[in-house]
């Protein structure tokens, strides 16, 4: 652990396991507010980390999410063991999804998960292996206001 | 209104000291100290469960002395529409105003034609409306409270109308004044109320600077008289024909959207869905949806703590008599248009968050206390018993890191002390209990 680390919690996400979705960005909600984050930047955070923990729960077989505070950032790093994405450009655009008919039907899908991921974070980076798994990690500076 | 207006107290003739209140309460603002519940204030959004939930009737609502209606020149009574509910289907809304002004008020008005006029007004706004979606309906006040003390970021969303109840009241003072010519504060305005969370909002009002009405007098006090009353007269009024059937329905839960144009609409009742949706709100994960309405009661104001009638009689009345008032249309679109021009649905005063005292002043600190209340949940039995006075062992965790308790409190910990000190004393065994909160 880096010596500007002061907090760090992980979870584990589970593939398919649309019963609890939402549950990590929720705890991870929680506990900013306790600690208490700038409502803007747990605002943008938590939309975050709701798309990528829906994300994890659609395509990939399990995640884990490591979520850190230093004195400027809040950081997300979700590591799945999945898939991954074979054209990280175009899933990165805005309405492109490989959601299945079922997962429209629950409202999801409509492409906008990682647009909308790093629309809501200041930092950003995505590394993908096919057949392997997905990086994603995103951060929302802790200096903005509310 | 002061900040020490408080809605419901706690008799402590009757308070033993159980710890249903506290392990009901949605904003955990209840811990049972000495064998009484006591209220942190700063947290309490004067909803009711402690009320609904108390097996002894100790958390009493505080609602408006008869004696006060002697103030006033003129009094008046607009009763919520939960109020038709409570006589049986065959009990017209116009028996139930003129039961109002036998038993002593000089004026009785119905609210059902306000409702309607406030769902022109929600659906104007929504049309108009640029987000954030889902919009949330002010109708319960408890719901208004809980997003400014537990969901801030919602306020936004809530829709800037006013409820009927004040929005009739005050269309009622100004036109009584001119019509009995008496000054508008020599009437006294009093809602007959279905709960004590409407009773605080005219306490102690949020889009308000002040409420338009005089006080509230519970459904449940009123009830006795009311009956005798619609007994001894029971001939209808022709106020029955006055009733907006669509108004009605604000009654019971999915009343309000029932009435708007807008398609995608909730309807959340009962504390924990109402966390449960808002929680997903916050996450931006409903923003299909563009108006829900929430009531903190679990069916609506129907299921009130002041009310007397079941809810699911009530229910059946309600839905009876708007449907046999089928086609009456006591609204005018042109009212509306006027009003809407007039803003006369609009708050007066912003909404404002209520943000609670935090724990920490800075980041590293709050962080420190998180890790210090981690360990001290590995050290709590985590059966959430509450018999150390707060309603769950986290609550109890931070209430040590406050100061306000000891973790001595805890049952199973002081067993565990015990056990360790008669060990270490074999030759004095159990003759001496450690004091309270005592570390032995």
């Amino acid at each position: 652990m880096s010596p500007d680390v002061l907090y760090r919690e992980s979870f584990a996400v589970e593939g398919n396991d649309f019963e609890h979705g939402g549950n990590v960005a929720t705890a991870i909600k929680a506990t900013l507010r306790e600690l208490g984050i700038a409502s803007g930047a747990i605002r943008r955070l938590s939309i975050a980390n709701f798309e990528a923990e829906m994300n994890v729960i659609m395509y990939a077989r399990r995640a884990e999410f490591v979520f850190t505070i230093t004195p400027e950032l809040i950081s997300v790093v979700v590591a799945d063991e999945g898939p991954g994405i074979p054209d990280i450009d175009w899933a990165m655009q805005e309405g492109h999804s490989t959601a299945t008919p079922e997962m429209r039907e629950r409202g999801f899908g409509a492409g906008l998960g990682l647009p909308n991921i790093r629309k809501n974070s200041d930092e950003f980076a995505i590394e993908s292996i096919v057949g392997s798994g997905t990086t994603l990690r995103y951060a929302v500076r802790l200096d903005q206001g509310a | 209104m002061t900040e020490a207006a408080r809605s419901i107290i706690v008799d402590i003739t009757r308070c033993t000291g159980c710890v249903a209140c506290s392990k009901a309460c949605p904003t955990k603002a209840i811990r049972v100290r000495d064998n009484l519940a006591q209220v942190k204030h700063e947290l309490c959004i004067d909803c009711g469960e402690c009320a609904r939930v108390c097996p002894h009737e100790a958390a009493r609502s505080v609602t408006t002395p008869p004696s006060d209606l002697g103030k006033f020149k003129v009094t008046v009574a607009i009763p919520s529409i939960t109020l038709y509910a409570q006589f049986g289907k065959d009990v017209h809304p116009g028996q139930v105003l003129k039961a109002l002004e036998r038993i002593g008020f000089d004026r009785a008005y119905d609210l059902s034609w306000m409702c309607e006029l406030v769902a022109g007004a929600t659906d104007a706004f929504l049309a108009e409306s640029r987000g954030p979606w889902p919009a949330i309906s002010v109708t319960c006040p408890a719901i208004t409270r809980m997003v400014q003390l537990r969901y801030p970021d919602l306020i936004p969303h809530l829709v800037p109308v006013e409820s009927a109840r004040e929005l009739a009241a005050k269309m009622l003072r100004r036109k009584l004044a001119a019509e009995l010519s008496v000054e508008p504060h020599e009437i006294g305005l009093f809602f007959i109320t279905p709960c004590v969370a409407i009773m605080h909002s005219i306490l102690s009002p949020v889009g308000l600077e002040q409420s338009y009405f005089d006080g509230a007098i519970s459904i449940a006090e009123l009830y006795g008289p009311l009956l005798h009353a619609i007994k001894e007269a029971p001939e209808d009024d022709l106020r029955t024909h006055e009733v907006s059937p669509q108004g009605l329905l604000w009654a019971m839960s999915g009343g309000e959207i029932a009435g708007l144009r807008a398609s995608s609409t909730l309807t959340i009742r009962g504390v924990e869905d109402v966390q449960h949706v808002f929680d997903r709100i916050e996450s931006g994960t409903l923003r299909s949806v563009d108006f829900i309405e929430a009531y903190i009661c679990p069916d609506g104001c129907i299921s009130g703590g002041l009310t007397v009638e079941g809810r699911y009689r009530a229910a059946r009345t309600i839905q009876h008599l708007s449907r046999q008032l089928a086609g009456q249309r006591p609204v005018k679109e042109e009212t509306l248009r006027t009003l809407l021009r007039q803003n006369f649905f609009d708050f007066e005063k912003e909404i404002e968050a209520r943000p609670v005292r935090p724990l920490a002043s800075s980041l590293r600190e709050a962080i420190a206390l998180r890790h210090q209340r981690d360990a001290l949940l590995e050290r709590l039995p985590g059966k959430n018993c509450a018999a150390c006075g707060a309603p769950n062992c986290e609550t109890f965790a931070e209430d040590i890191l406050r100061g306000e308790s000891v973790v001595g409190d805890c049952v199973f910990i002081r067993i565990e002390q015990l056990e360790r000190a008669v060990r270490e004393q074999p030759a004095a065994p159990l003759t001496i209990l450690p004091p309270r909160g005592s570390s032995a």
